[in-house]
């Protein structure tokens, strides 16, 4: 370990405009003289909002001023503004509860909504089984009835009801080959240019990964899985698969062979986002816990539009990863909880992190050489376990002397599992983007918590104990029950399942090993096409620019009931 | 081979005040008088002179069961009497308290007997039955492992460890439980877990810059011991973390 100079602090600017008027790295400030809740706009608006409620339904509401701590209201101290990291924009901490934002909502919407679908083995059955004829033309044909059917409508039976096209337009469904020639004869409108979408070494290795068969890419709509739950995406989409099919090749509705279609679109030929879970957790597929860090980073498009950035592409997964996996996941699936937030946007929030780990790679590039603007198989460092002690003990030391020295960033990360998370992940990061291993990423992840448990006495909340004092003897352990490669871990993993501010950063550490060598997809080459698709209502290349939008009420979600209800 | 604790490594000031705090054998500096009376107050969990509140009769008066562990445990007055089990809780600041979370866990383990601590970032717990639970509390109140204005006892609502200091020096505290008066003594007009007390309590002067940095047991780069500057320590971390990894929980050098 050597210290490195970095002069570009990346969280400075935003100490500042959240610490207007003061030294930032000054060790006093005064408190108790900031009116509690009512210096904060988004409080402001909350209790009047609550008193209008009040009157209508004549039950009471958001009360700060007399229920918390028997009318001792939270602002006793600052309330803080957050930039959305690396998107300049600051936002109450309020707008980023899922709650409030609809671009959070949204993005779990899209990814619980989706199904793959391979067409191979229902091709094969028209084919082989029934001697009908698929070509561009019959695929096309199918695929203007399935946009027609998937949103929920009818396409064989008469004197159906159907669903308004103006509560489902998020529904779709689009097409992906690795074989150009059927590409090309593919309505446009249908297809997911993988030339257009990827840089051009990456669409090469995606195309050849995906070979000369052909998936579709379903987006069943929002309020429908809303409403139901990721157990449903495949349901739905197979069911208006299969009518879809006798439609459009003219079958019997009756007939066995449509067994063979909807066993294919159910079962056979299906990729779920989440796989199910046990009983004890009890949720169907499609779900967040069912989702493995591998198949998460390739959800996430970071990759793909910052292909010479890794730290970029990682800190992305990251942002996204907590929101979905410590503020919906955990803090609600699983918890029952609205607290998870303050933990989660600790990691996304502030350009903190992104410091940390820039100051991570520059350290890659000063010591070992490793130049992360070129990421690449032959770059990477093999990832010994001195390499992996001696980045983790740099990037560590160097954030703990940054809240060391910026006491309003010690008070930013005012909660020790916000920067045990932030820490790990900065180290973790490094590991796995300068060794290309997912691994060695989450060794350094468990070698920065015991740094930090040491050095300051302290670490998080007690679950920390749990998972993160023995992370070290499991992260290299590939045997069934006590172990796997990152990619394969999930949120449901042994000793992942309870922790709050750790799934999102393993997600990211995961996608880096892959980023820092350059490869065009981490887990599956199928759910990084799908995921690029631009007709998404939500962009998955920028999930933090995302979020900031819905918190200054800028993100137009799908799925709104607005044309069935009372106007208001 | 009888088993001689070694409390942890490190070659620094940080490190030498934790094993002072862990080991037994040292008698830690009296620092300060907190009457029996004041610590009742403090804690909350009675009336002072009230008789305690039992969980259980006491252990003489039960028929207990002829099991060997119980004549192995010999129980501490507070079981012995039934007492039901209370606690206190400490939040410690990052700018050089005396004490830190993990570090009063290690340091009550060594010295006391019957307690079930719990460690977090912005306090650390410590539950044992009441009449122990009020001994114990002398000694972490009264000698060097607290300071008046940076460690403080907050049942709920602890927050503070990592906030800045007020103009005072004193820690935040949104209850504001303690406060320093014009005298420079810090009193606490609340008890732990916030509600208002009849008397102040006085729980002496708030230690001084040097007698802090001297004493603390975190490493602080802006403040006290930078922990890159104690190598020996950060090369024990990475050899726990490196056979831990190579060889499970039963680390041996290869």
């Amino acid at each position: 370990m050597a210290k490195i100079e970095r002069a570009q602090k990346l969280f400075l600017a935003s100490l500042k405009e959240k610490f207007q008027g003061q030294d930032i790295e000054s060790e006093n400030t005064s408190f108790y003289n900031f009116g509690g809740v009512r210096q904060s706009p988004r409080k402001r608006e909350f209790m009047k909002a609550s008193k209008a409620i009040e009157m209508d339904r004549g039950i009471s509401m958001y009360d700060p001023e007399r229920c918390h701590l028997g009318g001792i209201p939270m602002g006793q101290r600052q309330l803080m503004t957050y930039q959305v990291s690396q998107s300049g924009v600051y936002v109450e901490g309020d707008d980023l509860h899922f709650v409030n934002n609809a671009a959070m909502q949204q993005f779990w919407d899209d990814i619980r909504r989706t199904v793959i679908v391979g067409m191979d083995l229902a091709h094969a059955t028209l084919q082989k089984r029934l001697g009908k004829e698929v070509t561009p033309e019959t695929i096309n044909e199918y695929l203007h009835i399935l946009n027609h059917a998937m949103p929920g409508a009818a396409v064989v039976q008469e004197h159906m009801v159907e669903t308004n096209p103006g509560l489902v337009d998020d529904c779709f469904v689009k097409v992906f080959t690795g074989d150009d020639e059927l590409a090309d004869d593919i309505e446009p409108q249908f297809l997911i240019n993988v030339d257009k979408l990827f840089p051009e070494d990456q669409a090469e290795v995606l195309k050849k990964s995906v070979g000369k068969s052909m998936y579709q890419a379903i987006h069943i709509p929002s309020i429908v899985s809303r409403t139901c739950d990721g157990g449903t995406t495949s349901r739905w989409s197979a069911m208006q698969i299969g009518m879809s099919f006798i439609a459009a090749y003219r079958m019997c509705a009756g007939e066995a062979a449509v067994a063979d279609l909807s066993f294919a679109a159910k079962h056979a030929g299906v990729v779920q986002m989440g796989s199910l879970l046990p009983a004890r957790r009890a949720r169907g597929p499609n779900e967040p816990g069912g989702i493995k860090f591998g198949l998460f980073s390739d959800i996430i498009q970071g990759n793909r539009k910052y292909p010479n950035d890794p730290a970029r592409a990682s800190l992305e997964v990251v942002g996204a990863g907590v929101m979905l996996f410590d503020q919906i996941w955990l803090g609600s699936y699983m918890s029952g909880g609205v607290g998870f937030t303050q933990y989660a946007t600790a990691a996304y929030t502030d350009n903190i992190l992104d410091e940390y780990t820039y100051y991570g790679m520059d350290y890659l590039k000063d010591k070992y050489g490793y130049d992360y603007t070129s990421p690449s198989p032959d770059a990477v460092i093999k990832p010994t376990q001195e390499i992996v002690n001696d980045l983790t003990t740099e990037v560590n030391l160097n954030a703990m002397e940054q809240y060391e020295q910026f006491p309003t960033l010690m008070e930013d990360h005012f909660g020790g599992s916000q920067r045990a998370g932030v820490m790990a992940a900065a180290c973790g990061l490094t590991c796995s983007i300068g060794t290309g291993n997912s691994n060695a990423g989450l060794n350094g992840w468990y070698l920065s918590m015991l740094m930090h448990k040491e050095g300051w006495s302290r670490l998080g909340f007690f679950g920390y104990d749990l998972q993160d004092q023995c992370g070290s003897a499991n992260s290299l352990s590939v045997r069934p029950d006590e172990g796997l490669i990152g990619e394969l871990r999930g949120p449901n993993y042994p000793n992942y399942a309870m922790n709050v501010g750790h799934q999102g950063e393993y997600a990211a550490i995961v996608g880096g090993a892959h980023y820092g060598r350059g490869d065009a997809f981490c887990y599956s080459p199928l759910v990084s096409i799908t995921f690029a698709d631009p007709s998404l209502k939500f962009d998955f290349s920028e999930p933090r620019r995302e979020f900031a939008k819905g918190a200054i009420r800028e993100f137009m979600p799908a799925g709104e009931r607005s044309l069935i209800t009372p106007v208001r | 081979m009888a088993y001689t604790p070694q409390y942890g490594p490190g070659t620094s000031v940080v490190a030498e005040n934790r094993r002072r705090q862990m080991n037994p054998d040292v008698q830690l500096e009296k620092i300060r008088d907190v009457t029996d009376e004041d610590i009742v107050l403090i804690l909350g969990h009675r009336a002072p002179g009230s008789a305690y509140p039992t969980a259980h009769p006491p252990l003489a008066e039960q028929q207990e069961p002829d099991c060997p562990i119980r004549k192995l445990v010999k129980p501490t007055e507070g079981a012995k009497a039934g007492d039901r089990v209370r606690y206190i809780q400490f939040a410690d600041s990052m700018f050089n308290a005396p004490s830190q979370p993990y570090q009063r866990t290690y340091a009550e383990m060594y010295r006391f007997r019957a307690i079930d601590p719990g460690t977090l970032s912005g306090r650390q717990i410590v539950e044992c039955r009441e009449r122990d639970l009020e001994q114990y509390s002398k000694l972490l109140l009264e000698t060097e492992m607290f300071d008046p204005a940076l460690d403080s006892c907050r049942g709920a609502t602890v927050h503070g460890h990592s906030l800045r200091l007020a103009e005072d020096g004193m820690m935040f505290d949104a209850l504001q439980r303690c406060v320093l008066g014009d005298d420079g003594i810090v009193k606490y007009v609340k008890n732990q877990i916030g509600e208002p007390l009849d008397r102040a309590v006085s729980v002496g002067k708030p230690m001084d810059e040097g007698w802090l940095k001297a004493h603390s047991t975190i490493f602080h780069s802006l403040v006290g011991t930078s922990y890159r500057d104690d190598s020996e320590y950060i090369e024990y971390v990475q050899r726990i973390h490196s056979l831990r990894t190579k060889y499970g929980f039963m680390p041996k050098e290869e």
